[in-house]
C-alpha cells in the first residue's frame, strides 16, 4: 500500500525506474532503523518526511544530481518522438507526457507538488516540513500546478 | 487521491487572496490534481517488493542484534564497576595491609655485611623498588579520594623516610 504511493512519489521525481527502486529501499530500511523515533500521529506524513529527507540527500549527492539532470534533459529531448508514438500505446504515452512535463518544473515546485499529491498531507505540515510559511507553500503549489495543466493541455 | 485536507482549501486559500482569485486558484488546483490523478505512476514490480521485505526483515534483525550486544556489553560494564566499588568499600584498612612495611624487603645481611661496594649495589637496587612501590602508592592516592586511603599514603611516605635515614646512619 504505501510502497506503491511512495515508488510513485519518487518515480515521478527523478522519472527513473531503478533510482526509485534504491531510494524506496533506502526509505524501508530507514523506516525499520528510525521506527523508535516515531511518535504516533499520522503515519503517512511521518512516511514522507522521511522520504522527502531521502530524497534531498540524494540530490545533494553531486554525481547523482548530475545523473538526475541528465535524465531530465533525455526526457525533454524524447519528446517529439513520443508525440510521434501516440497512436501506438496512447497510455504510456500520456504517462510519459506527465513525467516530460513534471521535469519542467522547478525541482522545488516538482517536489511540492507531488509531495502534496502523494502524501495527503495537510498545507500546514507540509509548509512546517519545508520550513516555510503555509502561505509561500500554497501560492507555489498554485502557481506550479497552473503551469502543469496548462503544460498537459497544449 | 483522498486527501483530508482538501476540504480546507478554498477556506485556506481565502485567507490568501480574494473571493475570485481564491476560486480561481481552488479550479486550477482541482483540475492539475485530476490531470495526476489519471497518470498513475508505475508500481514496483513484485520482485522489488519482495527485495525490500528482505532488507527490512534483515535491517530489523541486526537492531535487534546490536540493541542486545549493546544491553550485554552494559550489563558487563555495571558489573565490573560495581565489583570495584565493593571491593574499594570493603578493603582493609590501609595501615593493615600485607607487605606495607618496607623493613621485611631489606634482608638482615645488608646490615651485618662490612662490603661497601657489594652492599652499595645492594641498597641502590633496594633504593629503587621503594621508590617504585612509593611512585606506586602516589598512583593509588590520587585515584582514591576517601581520607584513609590518603593517610595510609602518608604513613607509608613516613616509614619510607625512616628506612632512608635508617640506611644512611648505617653508613
Amino acid at each position: 500500500m504505501y510502497a506503491g504511493r511512495c515508488y510513485g512519489y519518487f518515480y515521478r521525481l527523478t522519472g527513473d525506474r531503478d533510482l526509485s527502486d534504491e531510494l524506496l529501499s533506502e526509505l524501508f530500511i530507514k523506516l525499520v532503523e528510525k521506527f523508535g523515533s516515531y511518535k504516533g500521529g499520522a503515519f503517512e506524513s511521518w512516511l514522507f518526511k522521511i522520504a522527502s529527507n531521502i530524497f534531498h540527500d540524494h540530490l545533494r549527492g553531486k554525481q547523482r544530481r548530475r545523473k538526475l539532470l541528465d535524465t531530465h534533459r533525455t526526457q525533454v529531448e524524447r519528446e517529439p518522438d513520443l508525440n510521434e508514438s501516440r497512436c501506438s500505446d496512447e497510455g504510456q504515452e500520456r504517462l510519459d507526457r506527465l513525467q516530460v512535463h513534471l521535469g519542467r518544473l522547478d525541482a522545488d515546485t516538482r517536489d511540492l507538488i507531488l509531495l502534496r499529491f502523494y502524501s495527503e498531507m495537510s498545507f500546514k505540515e507540509i509548509a512546517e516540513h519545508r520550513s516555510e510559511p503555509i502561505g509561500t507553500a500554497l501560492s507555489k503549489l498554485h502557481r506550479g500546478l497552473k503551469k502543469l495543466r496548462e503544460l498537459m493541455e497544449d | 487521491m483522498k486527501d483530508p485536507a482538501r476540504e480546507n482549501l478554498a477556506k485556506l486559500l481565502r485567507q490568501f487572496m480574494d473571493d475570485s482569485a481564491a476560486c480561481s486558484a481552488e479550479a486550477d488546483v482541482n483540475v492539475a490534481e485530476r490531470i495526476l490523478e489519471t497518470h498513475p505512476a508505475p508500481l514496483p514490480s513484485p520482485e522489488m517488493v519482495s527485495t525490500i521485505k528482505a532488507l527490512m526483515i534483515a535491517s530489523a534483525a541486526r537492531r535487534h542484534r546490536r540493541i542486545r550486544i549493546f544491553r550485554v556489553a552494559a550489563a558487563a560494564a555495571a558489573t565490573v564497576v560495581l565489583t570495584v566499588l565493593i571491593g574499594r568499600y570493603n578493603a582493609p584498612p590501609a595501615t593493615n595491609r600485607p607487605g606495607v612495611s618496607f623493613a621485611s624487603i631489606i634482608p638482615a645481611a645488608v646490615w651485618d655485611s662490612d662490603d661497601l661496594a657489594a652492599d652499595d649495589l645492594d641498597l641502590a637496587y633496594f633504593t629503587s623498588q621503594i621508590r617504585q612501590i612509593e611512585a606506586q602508592m602516589r598512583a593509588v592516592e590520587a585515584e582514591e579520594t576517601e581520607t584513609r586511603c590518603t593517610d595510609s599514603v602518608g604513613e607509608l611516605e613516613l616509614e619510607l623516610i625512616a628506612i632512608e635515614t635508617e640506611f644512611g646512619k648505617g653508613w
